[in-house]
Order: C-alpha cells, then sequence, then structure tokens
C-alpha cells in the first residue's frame, strides 16, 4: 500500500482525518545514514475542529499526558481548550526515537521526544496551511495559524482545522518543517497548565488498571510461595473449587490463581488452595547470606575498571598509611511499591489476545506476552490506561503474563489484582548497593588519591536485554560514578556485577540514587577531614574541572536560596548534595534539627535544577517536590529484608514509607539554560539521601553511612504515623 | 446475608457473603470504581469512604457491620453537579500525581472539614494517616488549607 492509499484508509477507518505521513529526523538521519522510516499518526482532526492527540507515553503522575500534548497542541497552532487525547496503542511510530522502544521511564519521555514530536506538529501545521493556501489560491508563507483556524495575511478569509483537514492530508508532509521559535510557545515554556489527568483523578472517574471492565469478565486473585523461584509441587484444590462463585483454580508454575465470578471469592478461593512449594533453588537464604556474597565479592572477585584517571595507587602512598582513610556506604534493597497493585486485564480468544494494562512497557508486553502465548506480535493487542504509579516496577510484564495465561486457561475475559502481599514478596527489586572509598587528603585538603570500588547486581538486564558494550559493566549500576564532575587527580572506580538469587531491576533513581548518596556523602567527609566548609570544597573541586559551569550554577543558587550554612543557625542545621543525573543538573540542601536522642525535624528542602529548558514549571515543580518525598522514603525508612529465601516484608507496615507529618516544605528553583532537553522524573530524589546524611552530620557530628536511618541508625522523625 | 446499604443517596438491597469487604461491594456490586484497593489491611487509606459520617477503611470492613448503614464515596461528593469544595481545592492545587490514593485523601480530608472547620496543621498531621508513594502530601496539606477557607458551614 503506497502511502496516500495508507492516508485514505486509514481517514475512513478513522471516521476522521489523519495526518499521518513519513519523515526524516534531520539530526537521525545526518548522524546515522540510512534510519528506519517512522510513519506516524499522531494528530486526528475531526470536522468539528477538535484535534485528538495520540500519547505514547504512560501517565502515572508525572503529568507526560498534559505536557506532550501541550507541545504537539503548540507547535501545530491548535486551540487548547479543542484538544482531546487518546492512548496509543503498541506501534513504530510510538516508539522512542532515539532508543526505538515503546516504554515510558528513566526520565526520558520529553528529553527524547520533543523535538520528534515538535517536527510532526510542525508538519501538520503546514499541511494544512497548504490546503488553505490551494483553496484560496495564495502563497502559504502567507498565511497565520491560531487556535485551530488557519488566517489569510489580510485577514479577510479564514478556516478551521476542520474544514481544512481532508485537504490536508493529501499534501506531501514536508520533509523539513519550520518549527515555531521559543518566543512563539504559547502552551509551554512559561505558563503552569493545569494538568489534564486531575479533573478525573479527584472525582474518582479516572480508569486505572484495576478498574478495567470488560464484557463477561470473570476476576481471578494469585498466591505465589514465599521463598522466590519456588514453584508449585503439589496442589489441593478442592476445597477451593466448591466454593461459592468459583470457575476454576489454574497452577501457574511459581502461582496459584482462583478464578470466580467476584474479585473477593476469588481472593477467599486462592486462600483455601492448599499448596506445598519446592525447595527454591537458592535454597532458604537470609539477610545475612546475602550481604556475605557483598562481603565475599569485595575480598575474592574480580572488579572492572569503570575510571581510572592518574595513579591512584601513587597518590595514596604519598601519605603516611594511618592517613589513609577507608570508609563503606551502602543503600538497601527496595520494592517500588506503587499504590496500585500489580493487575491486568487480558482477553485470549483463539490466536489473539486483548490486554488492558497499567503498564510503563506497553511492547514489553505484547512481546512477552505474544513469546508465552506462541501467538504473532501484532495478534496481542496492549491496551494502556492510567498507572497508580509505576517508578519502574511497571517496565516489565509479568502481570500481563499471569493474566494472559489465566485467560487462555479458562476461556474468559480475566482481570487479575495481586494482592499487597504478592505484590511485594514477588516482585524484581533495586538491589543493595555497597561502596568502599580508600582517600587520603594533601596538605592543601584535596585529595591526594581515591579508590572507589562498587558491587551491585544488575538492574538494567531485566528491562533492555541488549549486551553490555562491556559484559562485567551495568551502566546503569555505575551511573555518575563514571562521569564524577570534581576534579580529583588521581582516582579509579571498579565494579563488580554481584551474582543474586533474587531478581533485580531499576526502581526510581536508578544506580544514580545510590552512587550519588555515597559520592556526596564522602564528599563532605572529604571537606570535613579538610577543615574546609562543604560548599567551599565542592566549588574547589568543581572549579578543578572544565565543563562544570552549570553545576557549579545550580549550587551556587541553591546555598543563596536555602540560607545554607554549614555550622548551625538558630538551631537548624544544612546538608548539602549535589550532581548531574538524566541529563540534568541540581543542587539540594536539607534543614533539620536534631534533638540528642537522634529525633529528627524536617524542615525544608530547596532544590535548584536545571534541566535546560523548562517546560511546565507547575508540573516541573510538582515532580521535584514529590521526589523530594521519595529520597526521603528512601534515606530514612524504605529497606526489604529477607528470610526463609524470600521477601519478609509483605505490607507498608514493614516496608514503610514516608507520611504526612513528616514531609518538609519544599521549594524548587529553575536555572532556564536553554541548553539540552534534561530529565525531571528521576531528579528530584537523586541529592535527598546525601543531604540528609551531611545535615545530621552538621548537627550530631555522627556520620551515618547505611540506609535506611531509621532502621540502621537509630534516627526518628517527628510525628511518625503508627501503623502498624 | 441480606444487606441493606444506603451509598451516595441510593438504597441498596443486596444477598451476598457479609464477610465479603465493604470495598469489594461499592467496587463489584455497585460499580464505584473510585473508592481503590491499595494493601487490604487499612494501612494506606486508598480505600477510605464515610460511613454514618465516619471515616472507615473499606478494605477492612466486613459489609455485614454495614447494614443499614448510610455510605459516601468519592462519587457522591458532588452536590448539583458542582464539585465538592474539598475537590476543588484539590483542582486548584493540583494535588495528584498519579492519583490512584487521592479519593482515599479527599475523604479524610472531608470528614477532617466536617469536624474540624479550620483545622490547624497539628489536626492535620493527626486526621490524614493516608499514604501516597508519589509524595503530594505537601499539597494535600495546602489543599486543606484552601478548602477551610472556601468551605461552606457544614
Amino acid at each position: 500500500m503506497d502511502r496516500r492509499a495508507f492516508i485514505r484508509t486509514s481517514a475512513l477507518a478513522a471516521g476522521g482525518f489523519i495526518l499521518a505521513y513519513e519523515f526524516l529526523p534531520a539530526a537521525r538521519g545526518a548522524t546515522e545514514g540510512v534510519s528506519p522510516i517512522a510513519l506516524n499518526a499522531w494528530i486526528k482532526i475531526t470536522p468539528d475542529n477538535w484535534t485528538t492527540i495520540v500519547i505514547s507515553q504512560a501517565e502515572m503522575g508525572q503529568g507526560i499526558e498534559t505536557t506532550m500534548s501541550a507541545i504537539i497542541a503548540d507547535e501545530l497552532g491548535a486551540d487548547w481548550s479543542r484538544v482531546r487525547r487518546e492512548n496509543s496503542l503498541v506501534a513504530p511510530a510510538f516508539q522512542n526515537p532515539l532508543l526505538h522502544w515503546q516504554f515510558t521511564g528513566n526520565a526520558e519521555s520529553i528529553r527524547s521526544f520533543n523535538s520528534y514530536i515538535r517536527t510532526l506538529a510542525a508538519a501538520a501545521r503546514e499541511m494544512l496551511t497548504g490546503a488553505a493556501a490551494q483553496k484560496w489560491g495564495v502563497n502559504a508563507s502567507t498565511l497565520r495559524v491560531a487556535d485551530s483556524y488557519v488566517y489569510d495575511s489580510a485577514g479577510n478569509r479564514q478556516a478551521s482545522f476542520g474544514e481544512l483537514a481532508s485537504a490536508a492530508a493529501l499534501i506531501a508532509p514536508p520533509p523539513n518543517p519550520v518549527l515555531k521559535p521559543r518566543s512563539e510557545w504559547k502552551l509551554v515554556g512559561r505558563v503552569s497548565q493545569h494538568r489534564v489527568d486531575v479533573p478525573a483523578k479527584v472525582d474518582g472517574t479516572a480508569v486505572f488498571g484495576i478498574d478495567v471492565v470488560q464484557p463477561d469478565m470473570v476476576h481471578a486473585a494469585v498466591v505465589f510461595p514465599k521463598a522466590l523461584g519456588a514453584k508449585i509441587e503439589k496442589m489441593d484444590a478442592s476445597l477451593a473449587k466448591s466454593m461459592a462463585g468459583v470457575i476454576d483454580i489454574v497452577p501457574l508454575g511459581d502461582a496459584v490463581v482462583a478464578v470466580a465470578e467476584k474479585y473477593w471469592q476469588a481472593v477467599q478461593a486462592v486462600a483455601a488452595v492448599k499448596v506445598i512449594w519446592t525447595e527454591p533453588p537458592a535454597g532458604a537464604f537470609d539477610t545475612a547470606k546475602i550481604d556475605s556474597l557483598y562481603a565475599e565479592a569485595f575480598a575474592h572477585k574480580p572488579f572492572e575498571s569503570v575510571v581510572k584517571e592518574g595513579d591512584p595507587a601513587a597518590g595514596l602512598a604519598t601519605r603516611r598509611p594511618d592517613e589513609i582513610l577507608e570508609v563503606e556506604y551502602r543503600s538497601p534493597w527496595l520494592a517500588h511499591a506503587p499504590l496500585e497493585p500489580m493487575n491486568c486485564t487480558a482477553w485470549v480468544d483463539g490466536d489473539r489476545c486483548t490486554l488492558w494494562a497499567p503498564t510503563q512497557g506497553q511492547e514489553m508486553c505484547q512481546l512477552v506476552v505474544a513469546l508465552t502465548l506462541g501467538i504473532p506480535k501484532t495478534n496481542v493487542t496492549v491496551n494502556r490506561t492510567y498507572l497508580g504509579g509505576g517508578f519502574g516496577r511497571r517496565l516489565i510484564a509479568d502481570y500481563a503474563v499471569l493474566a494472559a495465561l489465566t485467560s487462555r486457561a479458562v476461556k474468559r475475559p480475566v482481570k487479575l489484582i495481586w494482592s499487597r502481599e504478592g505484590d511485594m514478596r514477588h516482585s524484581s527489586y533495586r538491589p543493595a548497593f555497597i561502596q568502599r572509598a580508600r582517600f587520603a587528603l594533601r596538605e592543601d585538603g584535596l585529595p591526594s588519591g581515591l579508590e572507589i570500588r562498587l558491587v551491585a547486581p544488575t538492574i538494567l538486564k531485566p528491562v533492555s536485554p541488549g549486551p553490555f558494550r562491556n559484559p562485567g559493566i551495568d551502566p546503569l549500576c555505575v551511573e555518575t560514578l563514571d562521569e564524577i564532575a570534581y576534579g580529583i587527580d588521581n582516582m579509579r572506580v571498579d565494579f563488580h556485577l554481584l551474582d543474586v538469587p533474587i531478581p533485580t531491576m531499576v526502581l526510581r533513581t536508578t544506580g544514580a540514587g545510590p552512587n550519588l548518596f555515597f559520592l556526596e556523602s564522602l564528599i563532605d567527609e572529604l571537606a570535613h577531614h579538610a577543615g574546609i566548609d562543604p560548599y567551599h570544597y565542592r566549588r574547589r573541586l568543581l572549579q578543578r574541572k572544565a565543563g562544570n559551569e552549570r553545576l557549579l550554577a545550580v549550587l551556587d543558587l541553591v546555598v543563596t536560596k536555602s540560607g545554607y550554612s554549614p555550622t548551625a543557625k538558630n538551631g537548624r542545621c544544612f546538608g548539602l548534595a549535589c550532581g548531574r543525573g538524566f541529563g540534568s543538573y541540581f543542587a539540594q540542601v536539607v534543614e533539620l534539627s536534631v534533638t540528642s536522642d537522634l529525633t529528627i525535624d524536617l524542615h525544608r528542602v530547596v532544590s535548584a535544577v536545571d534541566c535546560g529548558q523548562v517546560l511546565d514549571p507547575g508540573i516541573a515543580s510538582a515532580s521535584i517536590a514529590s521526589g523530594v518525598v521519595w529520597g526521603l522514603s528512601q534515606a530514612l525508612s524504605s529497606e526489604l529484608t529477607f528470610s526463609d529465601g524470600g521477601v519478609t516484608e509483605s505490607n507498608y507496615d514493614g516496608f514503610r514509607i514516608l507520611t504526612l507529618p513528616e514531609t518538609p516544605s519544599t521549594e524548587t528553583h529553575f536555572i532556564d539554560s536553554n541548553a539540552a532537553l534534561g530529565g525531571i522524573g528521576e531528579v528530584g530524589p537523586l541529592g535527598i539521601p546525601g543531604a540528609l546524611s551531611n545535615a545530621i552530620f552538621a548537627a550530631t557530628g555522627k556520620r551515618l553511612r547505611v540506609l535506611p536511618l531509621k532502621r540502621h541508625a537509630g534516627v526518628q522523625t517527628r510525628g511518625v504515623l503508627n501503623l502498624s | 446475608m441480606k444487606i441493606r446499604i444506603t451509598v451516595n443517596g441510593t438504597d441498596h438491597q443486596l444477598d451476598l457473603d457479609g464477610e465479603t469487604p465493604l470495598l469489594w461491594v461499592l467496587r463489584d456490586e455497585l460499580g464505584l470504581k473510585g473508592t481503590k484497593f491499595g494493601c487490604g489491611k487499612g494501612l494506606c487509606g486508598a480505600c477510605s469512604v464515610h460511613l454514618n459520617g465516619e471515616v472507615v477503611r473499606s478494605c477492612s470492613l466486613p459489609v455485614r457491620y454495614a447494614d443499614g448503614a448510610t455510605i459516601t464515596t468519592i462519587e457522591g461528593l458532588r452536590t448539583n453537579g458542582k464539585l465538592h469544595a474539598v475537590q476543588q481545592a484539590w483542582v486548584d492545587e493540583q494535588v495528584p500525581q498519579c492519583g490512584y490514593c487521592q479519593p482515599g485523601f479527599i475523604m479524610s480530608a472531608t470528614n477532617l472539614l466536617a469536624k474540624t472547620p479550620k483545622p490547624t496543621d497539628e489536626d492535620i498531621d493527626h486526621s490524614i494517616t493516608n499514604l501516597c508513594r508519589c509524595g503530594t502530601y505537601e499539597r494535600v496539606r495546602k489543599a486543606i488549607h484552601r478548602a477551610a477557607g472556601v468551605s461552606a458551614p457544614p
């Protein structure tokens, strides 16, 4: 089918007019030679002059539905009050244009899609002006576009997008449409849009995965073994099958699923199944056993070199042995624990499967379910709902696989909802990161040498199956330690990729979070030993290396805005951290007071962020504030432990997250450097654990190197809720 | 067992297992999906509804205890099609992120304001015990203060 035929067919099929076309993004075409051609159908216009924008990215609270459609509507010249949005299905047109994979995560959406969707929208706008030019017999360059209308230069004639769309769809898409300069942006850049998903989220009408209803649908509940990797050895479902409403009990390897007319019936039935689980392949390990794997790696395993600058051994050898200090930092095992438990609705009908899923990994769901069912990828339709939190967990497809297999077994559409206990104990986790550093200082306080060793299991492999450039280095595990901004002459970073009998994966802040906790605390330690205040010590080290202007700027700004002081002011103490992550620069100050029994009051967190350009100040600030709370949960409260070969914690009483009374006030200041867009969603938490630990050091002289602080350092917070 | 409940002003007579948590009665029998399942143990508050004027965590309340009760869910807060002042404050402050826990927060906040029309920060600390994984707490606090400023007398 040629392109025009495709456009006509699409127009008929959609009952409107689809501006779909092929184009080569200039940058990709220029740098990569022959590039794949994307056929796009992002923008639809109906005769009544509504513009429908297809959203490729999962809305999980980051406001992407609003910002993405605002970028497109702005460039197109659409009337914001006549814009509708719909979620994409899986198609090449909706893949991340830089990574060629359809997913939402890594604070990647705006960074990767901005120029792609702007170009799409500009081309659509030129097709609309082209149609008006043909109609009126004038040169398209004389025409003006605003609020879903095209106007002629004299202001005599106007035509709506709706009137022009059918003719526009027949115009060849311009390969190099002219983008609006930033000064002409109206919907992004200066204004904070009210988020388009908020009304439905305050009146209860927003449809999350758990709210999906399909005709003839039945409900499923699932239990898993406590031990990770155990399978069903024996199962007696006779009692469960006799219970009211029960349709079937489906054994699925490491899961038993009960299917019933009502969800509560399924919950009761699955609890009534008697299951004997096999011994897990890794045995009944516990936290001590897992900790010993890290210790053994430090003692005996080979390390890969990530960074080597100068001669660290020689640098250290210039100091006396008693001047060489060694420290160890540790970030804990974590669950994502989004408020909406894993769930998926599936309908397997012969060799076709339809899913309704709250997923960050729409293409992953399609691929994995197709492979599981042994059907072509194109036979799997993945409808995306709102996500009740993602944080990385919903990049993988395990919940979709269980729902699809259950539907195939009972031959009905099935909504499968995990219990919170299942969600927490049968997941893939952000593993513990342990960093060790050896360092010594010269007379002038600068490091004479610094050796860093990091041990962590993979976090990238489960979400990105491609091979690593160096098989021994997971690039996300070493994030930020592979590009330390501080000018340290003799430095090395080495990494050991640890094997553990626990499924691991990315979680919000990926490897940057734990590594920045370590690095930013360590820099504070160096400053303390050097007798220099942490702010000026950072400045001095940053000025020793080229290219740190943006980082220095956010550091200076946060110090000014927060009133940072290395010593207590009015009983308040301050901790500082800064860095680069996800393409953005940040600096953060935590302000707190501490009583002698280590009870802390968190007063204020100030963040300064340079993400290149701020497309929506309100949404960006909310995202940073949200990240601050995430960072505080990680630093203070959250940790998983292991017993009997599985996760000990099973709900929010054991796996603690920050509560309202503990939450400090936040303020965020942006520097608009007009540089390339950086990420936002992952940035807010990055400095928090380090800044918090540094603030506690400033207040107490105690250097806390193991997270979470409540569990390992005896820290309390005032006003914490007693949930248990 | 036979259960009679009034939900958002509508009477319902149901015949079901009295041990069924109110949450699943609301969601699956009455189709009111705004009330959410988060933890199943009354820890997170995503399932909060009003029962005879009190906030309850419906995931942990067998429906037999609600027999004869008057219940309000997030869907029942509008009056004459207009958002409740608390919902409007939530829009004005742009509180939600993922939004999943927000109906529970809003039900807790409306109940707090019904009892304490001008709550202090301390009142809010003691009353709003819901969990939000996205970390919207600061805007929740602001929105409650905003609603307190504009709330009509109960």
